[in-house]
């Protein structure tokens, strides 16, 4: 490709908005703070919980545990085609209904009494119903608000979401996420992690590329040239409370190594084959607030959520989507190869973001930095604290109005 | 004594490195990776990375769910390379380090484990 590398210029001017205080240091460790950002935004903002590829079937359902708000959710396609989200809790003594992480039913039936919830949530049976002082209409399982974008399964906690999945995302992030390869993903591949970090401290690693050099020194060699030495992103994009960047193709990378350039070519032949090039979000990554991102490319593509489980605390899910199934040895190999290096890549932050946090929990430092280059990590504490001050507002307001 | 032959034709140099490395899971293969010493991996490596591409297109050759016992031993045993090759061509001697920090971050799930 004929492409001149030395014209690289950083987009330091497309952060220049955002300002440039210091940032309070309270906000990745604090348990108050966090108390204030889980009510304002994770108990009520729309969430990737899944994919659209879990839940092929009728009857198929997949559980997830959101231990932020203590809560286990089943997702569900019921007979009709319709994907639906409940509360894990029997309505007649709260008796967790699934313990299985996916799986297929029929009915939900209570391990307890026998309690027999439909896939629509409806109780269909109970046994010596007749003595309850209730109805079964009373009775259904609690919804969990669900909507799907790009094949993304999102909940909300909120039981009346103050806006609906797609006026959240806005309408760059739809159409993006409607074009990307996971969009048409049947199937991924998963590695997961909890780590002793803040959502955002965990979250903000994967939105620099200030650490590559350092933390990447070996796989990610083939980003660091002299024109950009640390691999800095081509372009910024704000889209409301969402994020997106364009990462620097480095279109001469000369590390290269045997088993690659036997994968390489097997990549560019999958992505061929399925349809997915040329590609619009070949270089893109979109940052979906609060904790979810995704990686355009169909070759070197993959998924990340962070949830935070407490203060310090966070889980994070990552995953590489493909769109339909290895149908060869040589698409096989390519599938575990790709697997094995974003892991390669991804274990070397853990312990460095575990080791920020450390140093921010006694509260030594009353700030923490963010240069022009750290723009998305500044574009979350901004929104994140934005809706946080609203919500302390809306409060007090309730409050003054009693 | 001769063993028995374990893989298909033309792959004979790679009948030492079945036992440890022929696994069925990307999880399995992992750890494998990570339970190894260095002149395994580089045995390993030594051995198969020049075979990767014939072994490849001889197993294109069936069809990729219904391989043969041989065959099946020999697909198993190249995907481990894919997680091999991360330690002997990036890693290098930050393989120890890098196999420590892999533990907090377990494959769940991978879309080459047998169905
Ligand atoms: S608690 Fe579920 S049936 Fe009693
Ligand atoms: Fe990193």
């Amino acid at each position: 490709m004929n492409i001149d590398v030395a014209s690289y210029q950083p987009p330091a001017d497309q952060t220049a908005w955002l300002g440039t205080d210091p940032i309070p240091a309270k906000a990745y460790y604090d348990p108050d703070y966090y108390e204030l950002e889980r009510q304002a935004i994770f108990m009520r903002t729309w969430l990737t919980i899944g994919h659209v590829c879990e839940l092929l079937e009728p009857g198929s359902f997949i559980r997830r545990d959101l231990e932020f708000a203590k809560a286990s959710i089943l997702i569900v396609r019921g007979k009709d085609g319709v994907i639906r989200g409940f509360h894990n809790a029997c309505t007649h003594r709260g008796t967790q209904l699934e313990g299985r992480g996916e799986g297929k039913a029929n009915a939900f039936i209570c391990p307890y009494h026998r309690w027999n919830f439909g896939l629509d949530g409806a109780l269909r049976s109970a046994p010596d119903f007749e003595r309850f002082y209730t109805t079964k209409e009373n009775c259904a399982l609690k919804p969990v608000s669900v909507d799907v974008c790009g094949g993304m399964i999102f909940v909300n906690l909120d039981p009346e979401p103050a806006q609906s999945l797609h006026e959240f995302l806005g309408e760059y992030i739809v159409e993006r996420l409607e074009t990307i390869p996971a969009a048409k993903a049947t199937d991924f591949c998963e590695y997961t992690y909890e780590i002793d970090a803040n959502w955002k401290l965990t979250y903000d690693n994967f939105q620099e590329s200030y650490h590559l050099k350092f933390i990447h020194p070996r796989t990610g060699a083939a980003s660091y040239t002299p024109e950009n030495p640390f691999g800095y992103p081509e372009n910024y994009g704000f889209h409301g409370v969402h994020r997106s960047q364009q990462f620097w193709p480095n279109y001469n990378p000369d590390v290269t190594t045997p088993v690659q350039q036997t994968v390489f070519p097997m990549l560019a032949g999958y992505a061929t084959e399925k349809g997915l090039m040329p590609d619009p979000t070949n270089r893109e990554y979109y940052a979906v607030f609060p904790g979810f991102f995704i990686f355009g490319s169909p070759t070197q593509h993959f998924s990340h959520v962070v949830y935070p489980i407490s203060a310090t605390r966070s889980r994070g899910v990552i995953r590489l989507y493909w769109v339909g199934d290895w149908e060869t040895a040589s698409d096989r190999f390519a599938r575990e190869y790709c697997l094995a290096i974003a892991r390669e890549v991804h274990v070397e932050d853990v312990n460095v973001i575990k080791a920020g946090q450390r140093g921010l929990n006694s509260g030594a430092l009353e700030h923490i930095h963010f240069q022009a280059l750290e723009g998305l990590c500044r574009h979350l504490y901004l929104v994140s604290n934005g809706i946080v001050e609203a919500y302390k507002a809306e409060q007090e307001a309730a409050g003054e109005a009693q | 004594m001769t063993e028995p032959v374990q893989l298909p034709e033309g792959f004979a140099t790679l009948e030492p490195f079945v036992a440890r490395w022929s696994l069925r899971t990307s999880a399995e293969r992992d750890r494998a990776r990570g339970d190894s010493t260095e002149e395994e991996r580089e045995a390993f490596y030594a051995a198969a990375q020049p075979l990767l591409e014939a072994a490849l297109s001889y197993l294109d050759g069936f069809p990729a769910r219904q391989l043969g016992e041989k065959e099946q031993r020999l697909m198993d045993l190249v995907l481990s390379l894919a997680h091999v090759s991360l330690a002997v061509e990036v890693q290098k001697e930050m393989e120890e380090q890098h196999a420590r920090q892999r533990n907090d971050m377990p494959i769940t799930r991978s879309v080459t484990d047998p169905a």
